[in-house]
C-alpha cells in the first residue's frame, strides 16, 4: 500500500473518532472547558513539532516572510479554536454527532468562495456542483 | 433555526475561512511550522478561555479522557494529513479520500452512541460526503484545508 493512502487512512480514522469522542465528552462538559481539554491534549504533539522545526533548514526563509507566514497561522489558529467552540458547543446543544461532523465538514464550501473572491482562483463545474449539493445536505440534515 | 445548526454552521464558515489563511502561511513558511503556530494560537485561545471562563473542575473520568483525546486525535489527524500530502499523493486524491472521515464519525455513533437518523438525514450526511469530495477536487487547491478540523 503507497504510504500517502496509509497516512491518508490514518486521517480518517483519527478524525473519525475525534466526531465521537467530542459527542461523548460534550454530553459531560461545557465547550470552553472542553477545548482547554483539547488543547491539553494536543500539547505532546506540539513538543514533537516544535523539535522538528527546530532541525529545519530554513535558507531562503526571509525574515519578513518567516513573520507574515507565522502570523497566518497564528489567526488560522484563533479561527481553528474559535471554530471548536462552536462545533463543541453544537454539540452540547443538543446535536448529534452523526449530524454535527457531516454538516460541519462541509467547510470547503466557504473556503472555496473566499478563495475564488480573495486569491482569485477558478472554480471548476464539480466544485460549483459541491456547493450546490452542500446546501442540499445542510437542508437535508437540519428538518 | 435549532441551536446545534447555528453553531455547527459557524463552525462550518470559521474553519472555511482557515482554509484560506492556512494556505496564506503555507505559501510563505513550511507546514509543519505553520502548524506549530496553530498550536500555540490554540495554546493562547485556551488561556484567554481559562482567564475569563470559568471551567468546570468536577467532571467524569470518561468525559476528561474523551475531551483529551478530542485534541490529539485532532491534531494527529492534521499531522497524518501533512504526511499524506507530502508522501507524494496527489493533492486532489488525497483531500477527496479525507474528507470521507465524517463517514466514519456517523457509523460510529450509531454503533455506538446508538444514534437515530430519519432517511432524510441519512440521505444529508450521504449528499454531504459527496459535497464534500466534489469541493475538494481541481482547480481550488485552497481547499487544502485539513482545516481545523481543523488544523489546517
Amino acid at each position: 500500500m503507497p504510504r500517502w493512502l496509509v497516512w491518508s487512512l490514518a486521517t480518517i480514522l483519527l478524525w473519525g473518532t475525534w466526531g465521537l469522542v467530542s459527542k461523548i465528552a460534550s454530553d459531560g462538559v461545557d465547550a470552553y472547558t472542553n477545548q482547554l481539554l483539547y488543547t491539553a491534549g494536543l500539547v505532546p504533539l506540539l513538543v514533537f513539532v516544535a523539535w522538528t522545526v527546530s532541525k529545519e533548514r530554513t535558507e531562503g526563509l526571509t525574515p519578513a516572510k518567516k513573520r507574515s507566514g507565522i502570523l497566518w497561522a497564528f489567526f488560522t489558529g484563533i479561527l481553528g479554536g474559535v471554530g471548536n467552540l462552536a462545533f463543541f458547543q453544537a454539540l452540547v446543544t443538543g446535536g448529534k454527532a452523526s449530524i454535527v461532523a457531516p454538516v460541519t465538514a462541509l467547510f470547503p464550501m466557504v473556503t472555496v468562495v473566499l478563495a475564488v473572491i480573495f486569491l482569485r482562483e477558478r472554480v471548476g463545474r464539480t466544485q460549483w456542483l459541491g456547493l450546490l449539493l452542500a446546501f442540499v445536505a445542510i437542508y437535508l440534515l437540519s428538518v | 433555526m435549532k441551536a446545534w445548526l447555528v453553531f455547527a454552521v459557524v463552525a462550518l464558515v470559521l474553519w472555511g475561512i482557515t482554509g484560506v489563511t492556512q494556505k496564506l502561511s503555507t505559501n510563505r513558511i513550511s507546514s509543519a511550522r505553520s502548524f506549530l503556530w496553530f498550536c500555540w494560537a490554540m495554546v493562547a485561545l485556551s488561556a484567554v478561555v481559562f482567564v475569563f471562563v470559568h471551567p468546570q473542575w468536577m467532571l467524569a473520568r470518561v468525559v476528561v479522557i474523551s475531551a483529551v483525546a478530542g485534541g490529539t486525535l485532532n491534531a494527529l489527524g492534521a499531522w497524518t494529513s501533512f504526511r499524506a500530502l507530502e508522501s507524494g499523493g496527489k493533492a486532489s486524491i488525497v483531500i477527496s479520500l479525507i474528507s470521507l472521515y465524517p463517514l466514519l464519525t456517523v457509523l460510529l455513533a450509531v454503533l455506538i452512541l446508538h444514534e437515530r437518523l430519519t432517511w432524510m438525514q441519512m440521505a444529508g450526511a450521504g449528499i454531504a460526503i459527496v459535497a464534500a469530495i466534489l469541493l475538494s477536487l481541481e482547480p481550488a487547491p485552497a481547499s487544502v484545508s485539513g482545516g481545523v478540523n481543523g488544523a489546517v
